[in-house]
């Protein structure tokens, strides 16, 4: 035993057995100090709000937990089917796209030149791109078509545009350069696609 | 009882609903799973529609079924988890709130901030575009704190939707003059609160009031 | 079940089993904060607490036909973690907890100021030089606020032992912290 142990009615102090007023006078002292000890726990509540998205995309991508299978009689033989674990590596697009920044430009209603149902809401969608042959637009007001909405090219300088109406809500719509490019608005707010890729975001 | 009839027929003819959205546009692995996800998430109140157009997004986007699986299981869960934390706020069944509180989390709000919005008691239709926007805003890159305490002083002001749609727009320019997302909304939060008090009383040269504080969440009880 | 009622954790883990694997999420939600501070005690950050929550779910979603009570799985999770949490003191013996003095430091600009912030510290720098074993029951009973018996019934194991331990954990927690001021 060193000298550094408490007493043992300190430590019942500190279970919190006795008072402070019960120790007899010699040992006040080292019953403050010991109190003294615990003031300094951190009791502060500790919050981990990021724990529930990252748990969320582990268990995305894994097979369902099985549910125990009824025991199987020792006469009978049977083979057990393998569980197959998919290495599901997350998709990174490359980064390198020769694709000047977008001009962001969307008309929300308080500018609306003309009167229109209030659940409808005009807007301009802009892409600078000089070196693309084509561009369209594709979200969730054209089922992520490709091919539905394309933009056009105005004057020489590289600048595309399409104008549509669409119901008031929350869209998200990305570009889609050559065909084959996914390009999110880069004026835009984006949010991610959960296939490794960013979405624009239109809310009106 | 009628409702217990109607049930499966309404399950039945969505079932239908979502095989003739999805054809052609998804794979049947994947058409199944989402038929499968839609049927029992509406049994228990959700909306389909968010897994469906997850779904066709990544077959637009050609990426293996797997993955879209992964991703529509996602949206699954936080149709779930949003659902369970508007109940938290308050006798919110609503689905486009529902999804609007997924497409939150998704943008990286928590549970613990719908919630919040949630318990400002505004309407249904309110409280969606204010999930929307909140979503908007984390996009934007304003802070959690700021966000919910923009969209909450807003949604009490009693302003109408227009108001919270433009929120977002007003970041952004005042990030583009070389504001952070964080300082742009607490500046909208003081003029919001100040709007809330109608402007300043006729004796005019009034200190604008202070930004409300955003909710703090409740801690966890012990276990 | 009514649409709008909180379903059981029973309920969640049956239905997750049954076929509907995306229900656990509402658990992962519910829980998650509830032992963090446990965690965070116990392994001296927050940073290395969200790693141990996050795994623990995850394992526990894995082996989950295995939860013999779904009723408690609230209970039966906490185990899950506590194995994790004792499995990481295995790992990183040389990370000292460096975050726990940047997390505290942080949030204690606004309640106690910095002679609170630093004797927080010690004392969690202190916890870290003792056993797994008395770090856990002085963390579940200082901290957590359960009492004996509680813990007790938690670590099935019996009053008596838990306080040799504890006692143990106030010596050891003295002379760190005088050999340190």
């Amino acid at each position: 035993m060193s000298g550094y142990d408490f007493h043992p009615l300190v430590k019942q102090l500190l279970d919190g057995d006795l008072t402070l007023a019960d120790l007899p006078v010699e040992l006040r002292a080292e019953g403050e100090e010991a109190l003294r000890l615990l003031t300094a726990v951190d009791r502060r509540p500790v919050e981990l709000p990021a724990v529930t998205q990252r748990v969320m995309q582990t268990l995305a991508s894994r097979p369902a937990p099985a549910a125990p299978l009824p025991p199987v009689p020792a006469w009978k033989r049977v083979m057990q089917p393998r569980e197959i674990r998919l290495r599901i590596r997350p998709w990174i697009l490359a980064p390198a796209l020769a694709i000047a920044a977008a001009l962001m430009l969307w008309i929300w209603p308080a500018t609306l030149a003309t009167p229109k149902p209030p659940s409808l809401v005009t807007v301009r969608f802009v892409l600078v791109a000089p070196d693309a042959r084509e561009v369209s637009l594709a979200g969730t007001f054209n089922q992520w078509d490709a091919h539905a909405t394309p933009l056009v090219r105005t004057g020489s300088t590289g600048v595309w545009t399409a104008t549509l109406t669409l119901p008031a809500g929350q869209h998200q719509y990305a570009f889609v350069v050559d065909g084959e490019r996914w390009v999110p608005d880069p004026g835009a707010p984006a949010v991610d696609d959960g296939f490794g890729r960013r979405n624009s975001v239109l809310t009106l | 009882m009628l409702t217990l009839l109607a049930l499966p027929l309404a399950l039945l003819s969505q079932q239908q609903g979502i095989a003739q959205r999805l054809a052609g546009r998804v794979s049947p692995n994947v058409a199944a799973l989402v038929e499968q996800l839609a049927t029992a998430g509406a049994a228990r109140g959700l909306p389909s529609d968010p897994l469906i157009q997850k779904a066709i997004e990544g077959g637009a986007k050609s990426i293996p079924d797997d993955r879209v699986a992964a991703a529509v299981r996602l949206v699954a869960m936080q149709l779930d988890i949003a659902a369970a934390a508007l109940r938290e706020g308050g006798p919110v069944s609503d689905t486009l709130a529902i999804t609007a509180g997924a497409f939150a989390l998704t943008a990286g709000l928590s549970a613990s901030d719908i919630t919040a919005l949630a318990r400002v008691g505004a309407s249904a239709q309110a409280l969606t575009v204010g999930l929307r926007v909140a979503g908007t805003l984390a996009a934007l890159g304003v802070p959690s704190a700021e966000d919910i305490g923009l969209v909450s002083t807003t949604l009490r002001s009693g302003q109408p939707a227009e108001s919270l749609l433009l929120l977002p727009a007003h970041v952004q320019s005042a990030v583009a003059k070389g504001s952070t997302p964080a300082a742009a909304a607490a500046g909208l939060s003081r003029a919001a609160a100040a709007q809330a008090r109608q402007g300043p009383p006729p004796g005019h040269g009034e200190h604008p009031p202070h930004p409300t504080p955003p909710p703090h969440p409740t801690p966890p009880p012990h276990p | 079940m009514r649409p709008g009622a909180e379903p059981k954790d029973g309920d969640i883990v049956r239905a997750v089993l049954a076929g509907e694997p995306e229900r656990y999420a509402v658990l992962v939600n519910r829980y998650r904060d509830r032992y963090a501070r446990y965690a965070a005690r116990m392994l001296g950050s927050a940073d290395a607490a969200e790693d141990a929550v996050q795994d623990a779910f995850v394992r526990a979603y894995d082996q989950l036909a295995q939860c013999q009570q779904p009723d408690n799985f609230v209970g039966w999770f906490f185990l899950i973690l506590r194995n994790r949490c004792f499995a990481e003191r295995r790992r990183s013996r040389a990370e000292a907890p460096l975050e726990a003095a940047d997390s505290v430091a942080a949030a204690d600009r606004t309640d106690g100021g910095a002679e609170t912030a630093e004797r927080r510290r010690a004392l969690q720098l202190a916890l870290m030089e003792l056993t797994p074993d008395q770090r856990e029951v002085f963390v579940l009973k200082h901290v957590e606020g359960l009492s004996y018996g509680q813990i007790a019934e938690r670590l099935s194991t019996s009053i008596p032992s838990l306080k040799m331990r504890m006692h143990r954990a106030y010596d050891r927690l003295r002379e760190q912290l005088r050999e340190h001021t």
